[in-house]
This record gives structure tokens, C-alpha cells and sequence, in this order.
């Protein structure tokens, strides 16, 4: 593993406890912000690496230099995107929502990104409320320009399938500033997102399984409604929600286009040829078939080599170890998956 | 194969558990109900430290909408994706024949005699120890 450099595409951070969050939040938030996570699908054996929480107190995620211990010097890390987990994306009030967002944005920037990252180590996502994306476009505006920031980030949880044309002050945005846009699973089938999981599943296995299948249908409205037309430099990353479907989905979606290609003329080219300039999937959880063959076949469907970037999702309970997470994979895809991946898309 | 003397037996509660290196492997020695079990401190998915896990029991088999828990403290669960394992045996409970880790033989023994050198007494210790042998 030592010759392989990595860079890690999920790995969460954590305040310490609320008050680091509150501190950034005016009034009437301020009193109002509890802190508390989405609430409900909690994993109920445990929710983050029981060998994660810092020895000096505090969440797992919540210390960085424990973290660089466990996660960065252990694996030999180059970055580390982190993508911290506001939760905000559940909430009904899109201006306390988007005050959340913003609070995160300043803690980040002050702490992970700033006082403890002498050596840039820690590149960072800039949370974002899609309630409002006309003030989720300010708040991303508001951090352009900064250079740890490299992303900007939402739960999958969405009202609607993010292609629609309500979500367009964010890609404009995300298309001005060069900063893709992160797609990570969080609120779906939770507060005002009953899109787009399937119904209200009962247990925690049956939520997490699917969360794929609101990936799904987020990519297939980004590429139908013609998103990467309108904005050709506009690029997404699914981050945590499988790799292994994408092979079978393209197909169905270029075989439906034969047809169908009339309700969407303003598709230039076959579906899936967008996801190579546009879209990028980060690995974990990785889906380990029976035989390993197997997977790396699916790697070959899928293109690994040009759309496939390594992730941990350190601290949390389905981390991926670099080490084992991936069958023996021939260097030079290794190396694109591991590294040159995510070092071309966020341009470090 | 190596005998190891990890500690007195009444060093170890029931249900407390020890991690040690022998022989530089990492081994967690368990004390459960009476009995002493050693696990290979490596899980066989990940190779995360299975047993800094919780020790815990489980949901027995059952029919679709009945829960039945059970052998409550015989099970460690991987502290990092949780599979869990059955402390007595080293086997997972989703699948005990593919699916396992190593363990080791434990005995309670006699502590042996113990010359000490503070005068000239020979001292009968008079004490039961966890013996580990891989
Ligand atoms: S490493 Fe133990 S369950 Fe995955």
C-alpha cells in the first residue's frame, strides 16, 4: 500500500459538541439550534467506529489530530475531503436551514481548514441548504475563492430529483466558481424529503440499502433535464451511494433514449457519455461480490479508471480500509482510483 | 507453541475482558460466565480490532415480526461494521463456517510455586491463572 498515494473522498468531521456550531449562529438561532442529528434511521448497533472516539473526549471526527493519527498517518493520506454533516437539508424553515449551513461553513473554515491544517492536508465542502438555492448560490459564492474549500455539499434528501430547474442558482453558481457539487446520503424520507426513497422503509437495513436508489434517480434527472447542456462545466460527485448500479442504470437509460429521445432533443449524446466529462462516484461502501472477478468486471463497466475516486467515510461505522476494501486491482487503476481521480477532479 | 501467563483469574471479572500481545500478535482474552475464551484481536472482514468490540448478546433466529434476545455477554461485535462473533467458538453468527476468527486454548491453572527471595521461604501461591496457549 505504501507506494499507492491516496486521497480519501469522504471523511467526516465533527464539531465537538453544539456550542462550536452555535457560536456562528446569530439570534433567534442561536437559541434554537439543538445540535441534534436527523433524528431518526439511526444505525442501531453503532453509528460511528467504536475505536474512533478521541482519546481526550468528544465524537468520533471531533479531533484532528487524533484523526490524522488514525486515519492520515495510519493510511498514508495525501487529503482528506471532508464533508461534515449539518443535517440541515431535513428542515422545513429554509432560513434556519441555511443560517445552520452557513454556521458550519464558518466553523470549518476556522478549525479543520484553518487552524489545524498548516500542511492542506484537509480539503473542505461548503454545506449547502437546497431549500433555498437562491441563497444556497450566496452561500457558496460567499466561500469561493477560499483555498481549502474544494466542493460544495448536499444530502441526497430532496423534495425533487435534482436535475429540476428550481436547483439552477446552485449550478450556476457551482459552474462560476469551478466547484463541483457533492451529493452525499443524509436526509432522505426525513423532514420535508419524501423524495426520493423508496416510500418509508421500517428498519435501518432497508434504508441504507436503498439510499442507491435515490442516487439513481438524482443522476437520471441530472443527465435527462439536460443539466450538463445548460451548464457544461457543471460537475457532481455521488459520494456514498454504491458504484456497482451504474453500469446496469446507463444501459436502461441509453436503450430508453432510442425511443425516447423526443421528450429530451436537448440531449447532444447518448446519456451515459455525460457521466465521464460530468460525473465522478466515490467508492465506499463498496459493493465485494462473492468473486472478486466479478467486481472487477463491474470496475470495467463502469470506468473505473476515469470516474471512480477512493473513500473511507472514516469515522463512521462502514468505513472502508484502504488496505482491504478493494480486491487486488492492477496498479495503473489503482492508482486513478486511489489518487489521480479526485487529484484531476478537485484539481489539487 | 507458547504458554503465556496473561494474569490472576481474579484479575479478571466476569464479563471484563484483557488485550495482549503474545508473541507479537494482538489477543483479546474474554471472562465469560466462568469460562476464559482468547480471539485473535484482528477481524477476519476488515482486520479492524475485533475485540475492543462490544460484548454483547443477540437477537436468536426467530419468525418474521418476533424478537427473541439471547446469550447475552457470549457475543463480540466488530467495532468497526459490527458483524458479530461468537465469543466461545470465534465463529460469525451470518455465517459460522466460512466466516471466522482464530482463537486460541485458554486453561485456568495453578499458580506455580514461587520461590521469593526475602528471607529464605518457599511461598505456595495459592492461586488460579489465565493461562494462553498459541
Ligand atoms: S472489519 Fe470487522 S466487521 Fe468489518
Amino acid at each position: 500500500m505504501s507506494s499507492t498515494r491516496i486521497i480519501d473522498c469522504d471523511v467526516h468531521p465533527y464539531p465537538k459538541n453544539r456550542d462550536e456550531i452555535r457560536f456562528y449562529l446569530k439570534e433567534p438561532w442561536k437559541t434554537r439550534y439543538t445540535g441534534s442529528g436527523r433524528g431518526f434511521y439511526g444505525n442501531p448497533v453503532h453509528g460511528s467506529r467504536l475505536d474512533a472516539n478521541p482519546p481526550g473526549g468528544g465524537p468520533a471526527g471531533s479531533d484532528p489530530i487524533f484523526l490524522r493519527e488514525q486515519l492520515i498517518d495510519e493510511y498514508g493520506e495525501k487529503h482528506a475531503v471532508l464533508l461534515p454533516r449539518a443535517f440541515c437539508n431535513l428542515l422545513p424553515d429554509p432560513d434556519f436551514a441555511a443560517a445552520i449551513a452557513a454556521a458550519y461553513n464558518d466553523w470549518l473554515a476556522d478549525t479543520w481548514l484553518g487552524k489545524f491544517n498548516e500542511d492542506g492536508v484537509f480539503k473542505g465542502s461548503i454545506t449547502i441548504a437546497h431549500q433555498d438555492p437562491s441563497a444556497a448560490a450566496k452561500e457558496i459564492e460567499r466561500w469561493a475563492g477560499h483555498p481549502h474549500f474544494v466542493q460544495v455539499m448536499t444530502d441526497s434528501g430532496a423534495r425533487a430529483p435534482f436535475g429540476q430547474r428550481q436547483y439552477y442558482p446552485i449550478y450556476e453558481a457551482c459552474s462560476k466558481y469551478g466547484l463541483p457539487l457533492a451529493i452525499h446520503p443524509g436526509t432522505d424520507g426525513m423532514g420535508i424529503n419524501v423524495q426520493p426513497t423508496p416510500g418509508y422503509p421500517t428498519h435501518y437495513i432497508e434504508w441504507h440499502t436503498c439510499l442507491s436508489l435515490g442516487f439513481q434517480a438524482h443522476l437520471v434527472s441530472f443527465i435527462t433535464e439536460g443539466v450538463f447542456e445548460r451548464f457544461p462545466d457543471f460537475r457532481v460527485v455521488l459520494v456514498e451511494g454504491g458504484v456497482s448500479w451504474l453500469p446496469a442504470l446507463l444501459w436502461r437509460l441509453d436503450a430508453e433514449y432510442k425511443a425516447l429521445r423526443y421528450e429530451v432533443p436537448w440531449l447532444k449524446r447518448k446519456p451515459s457519455e455525460y457521466v465521464r466529462d460530468h460525473v465522478r462516484i466515490t467508492s465506499q461502501p463498496l459493493e465485494r461480490p462473492e468473486h472478486d472477478r466479478h467486481l472487477l468486471q463491474v470496475l470495467e463497466m463502469m470506468d473505473a479508471e476515469h470516474i471512480l475516486m477512493f473513500s473511507s467515510d472514516y469515522p463512521h461505522w462502514d468505513f472502508d480500509s484502504p488496505r482491504l476494501a478493494f480486491p487486488k486491482l492492477p496498479e495503473p487503476l489503482k492508482q486513478r482510483i486511489f489518487y489521480e481521480n479526485a487529484k484531476a477532479f478537485y484539481r489539487l | 507453541m507458547g504458554r503465556h501467563v496473561v494474569c490472576r483469574v481474579k484479575d479478571m471479572m466476569e464479563g471484563s475482558r484483557k488485550i495482549v500481545v503474545l508473541e507479537g500478535r494482538s489477543i483479546g482474552i474474554f471472562h465469560v460466565k466462568g469460562e476464559f475464551y482468547a480471539l485473535k484481536n484482528s477481524c477476519p472482514h476488515q482486520a479492524a480490532p475485533l475485540c475492543v468490540g462490544t460484548v454483547t448478546g443477540m437477537t436468536l433466529p426467530s419468525g418474521p415480526g418476533e424478537y427473541l434476545y439471547g446469550r447475552d455477554g457470549e457475543i463480540v461485535r466488530c467495532p468497526w461494521h459490527g458483524w458479530e462473533f461468537d465469543l466461545l467458538s470465534g465463529k460469525s453468527i451470518y455465517d459460522p463456517h466460512r466466516c471466522l476468527v482464530k482463537t486460541y486454548d485458554v486453561e485456568v491453572e495453578k499458580a506455580e510455586a514461587e520461590s521469593v527471595s526475602v528471607e529464605t521461604f518457599a511461598v505456595q501461591v495459592e492461586e488460579e491463572q489465565v493461562v494462553v496457549y498459541i
